[in-house]
């Protein structure tokens, strides 16, 4: 560190606390939000921080005069953090942040307008990303990490003051979407159902009002949420309108949007074009779009196996799996028109046999009465129209649309 | 999974098992920290700024129809397929 002498020091402290009134008597949010975001690490803060761990009495610079001391519980605690910040104790650096951040709210609270809905914005990212580390390093000590549970707890009372009427609501699904990243961390994504609940049911607010950027985030984690829940339906509503809506530089984002919304599309009978598979790097899935394509379940499997540890860690592996009754489905229908090429006349009485032959080549080992258990389940889930001649081991297709198309729908259940 | 048993399980336990979240959640082990067990999602979706904006036109869109809806057609002619009718043919034979 260059040498810093006390006087420089001092002028530092005032400067910020000069910098921190100003920017709250005069409703300048931009300047504000400078001076709580500790993660840009901006030069200002670094010097700041090195002159408060050398003046270390900072307290009576703000008490000398009332300008800073009304903001006291607010500014002394968040000098305690960055201070702690700086020099890498980040579960102390926690401890205080969350103490000014309250005092904060408090504030907030009382201000009638939503002037300070952005500098609210950078307080609630900044208390995730610094209780993210402050728990790897409690974990890494051999302490329980608990400072992410905390600022979860922080977030719901800022969704509190932000949820009821008037000009602060629009903030509010942007702490919505602050708490899906830690519920989906802690995998307590159960406690996300209360936010959506009064994002969802508010009549008092547009959904579409708020900014662009929440709600584009807001559908990518609802819509994970569904696809856990296997309503393919309004995933498929909740993650399209994200990958509609998303900034289109941010290739990242697409990228996730579209890792679930393809086993949900798969799901619903729509596939990928390869393009997109390729460009944003989600070749896991071509073998999987292959296989429904040709009826071909070897390849299913194998492509299942293949990236097993990726897709339960996505949790969609379910979702795949359940694809392979329309692979079935595909395979049946090639088998139907290979035998109607040869003799249109029969085609629609398929022997239980020829399909046991098909799967053998599939390496599938099944007898007649398993096959037919398979079929049974097909026409169940109306996969395939027709009916058995048991007797006879013959599956007696309809002549009408025997293999019906989803549609865009999901299989029966 | 494999056989008969993969395929139908799952099937007869799809009315019963709820999927609760844990997939997403699962434990991940910080290699270059030691040992840290903490809780990850590895699909945390990246921040935009506050103040980003953008047009929602050209690509988001161009995305949005890269899907085929009607791919489930009747042509037999690809490989395999072609490997399909021959297996079939030469097992007609046989029997």
């Amino acid at each position: 560190m260059a040498y810093l002498s006390m006087g420089e020091a001092h002028r530092r402290i005032t400067d910020y606390l000069n910098r921190f009134s100003d920017a709250v008597f005069s409703q300048d949010v931009s300047s504000l939000k400078q001076l709580l975001s500790f993660s840009s690490n901006s030069p200002f803060l670094i010097s700041l921080a090195d002159a408060l761990n050398l003046f270390q009495d900072a307290n009576r610079l703000i008490k000398q005069s009332d300008k800073y001391s009304q903001f006291g519980d607010i500014i002394l605690p968040l000098f305690r953090s960055l201070q702690n910040y700086r020099t890498g104790n980040l579960v102390e650096s926690y401890q205080a942040f969350e103490k000014s951040a309250n005092a904060f709210i408090q504030e907030f609270r009382n201000w009638e307008s939503a002037w300070a809905l952005e500098a609210l914005y950078v307080l609630a990212y900044e208390i995730r990303v610094l209780a993210e580390r402050a728990d790897r390093e409690l974990a890494s000590t051999g302490k329980s990490p608990e400072k992410l549970k905390a600022a979860g707890s922080y977030l719901m009372k800022v969704f509190g003051v932000l949820a009821g009427k008037g000009a602060k609501r629009v903030g509010a699904l942007y702490v919505t979407c602050q708490l899906f990243k830690i519920y989906f961390k802690l995998g307590t994504v159960h406690l996300c159902r209360s936010v959506i609940r009064s994002i969802e049911t508010a009549r008092i607010f547009d959904f579409e009002e708020f900014p662009k950027r929440d709600k584009v985030t807001y559908m990518y984690y609802t819509g994970r949420l569904e696809v856990f829940n296997e309503n393919f339906p309004a995933a498929d509503q909740k993650l399209s309108y994200s990958l509609m809506h998303c900034n289109p530089q941010n290739g990242a984002n697409i990228r996730m949007i579209l890792k679930y919304l393809i086993p949900v599309k798969l799901s619903i009978g729509i596939l990928p074009k390869d393009s997109i598979l390729v460009k944003f790097d989600l070749v896991e899935y071509s073998n999987i779009v292959q296989a429904l394509r040709r009826g071909d379940l070897r390849l299913l499997r194998q492509a299942l196996q293949d990236h097993e540890d990726q897709f339960l860690r996505s949790g969609v592996y379910l979702v795949l799996e359940k694809l392979e009754l329309q692979v079935y489905q595909r395979l049946l229908k090639k088998i139907y028109i290979i035998q109607k090429q040869k003799d249109p006349s029969k085609a629609h009485q398929m022997k239980l046999e020829v399909i046991v032959k098909a799967l053998k080549w599939l390496e599938m080992d099944m007898d007649v009465d398993e096959v037919e258990c398979i079929v049974a389940i097909l026409i169940y889930k109306n996969l395939v129209k027709g009916y058995f001649a048991h007797k006879s081991k013959v599956v007696v297709l309809s002549k009408q649309d025997p293999f019906p198309k989803l549609n865009g729908k999901p299989v029966n259940s | 999974m494999g056989g008969v048993g993969g395929g139908v399980g799952f099937l007869l336990d799809e009315v019963g098992v709820y999927c609760e979240f844990e997939m997403a959640t699962e434990q991940k082990t910080v290699t270059e920290d030691a040992k840290i067990d903490l809780f990850e999602d590895d699909d945390e979706f990246e921040e935009f700024e506050i103040n980003e904006e953008w047009e929602d036109k050209e690509e988001g869109k161009d995305v949005a129809q890269q899907w085929e809806d009607d791919w489930d057609d009747d042509d037999v002619n690809d490989d395999f397929s072609l490997q399909l009718r021959r297996e079939l043919e030469n097992n007609t034979e046989k029997t």
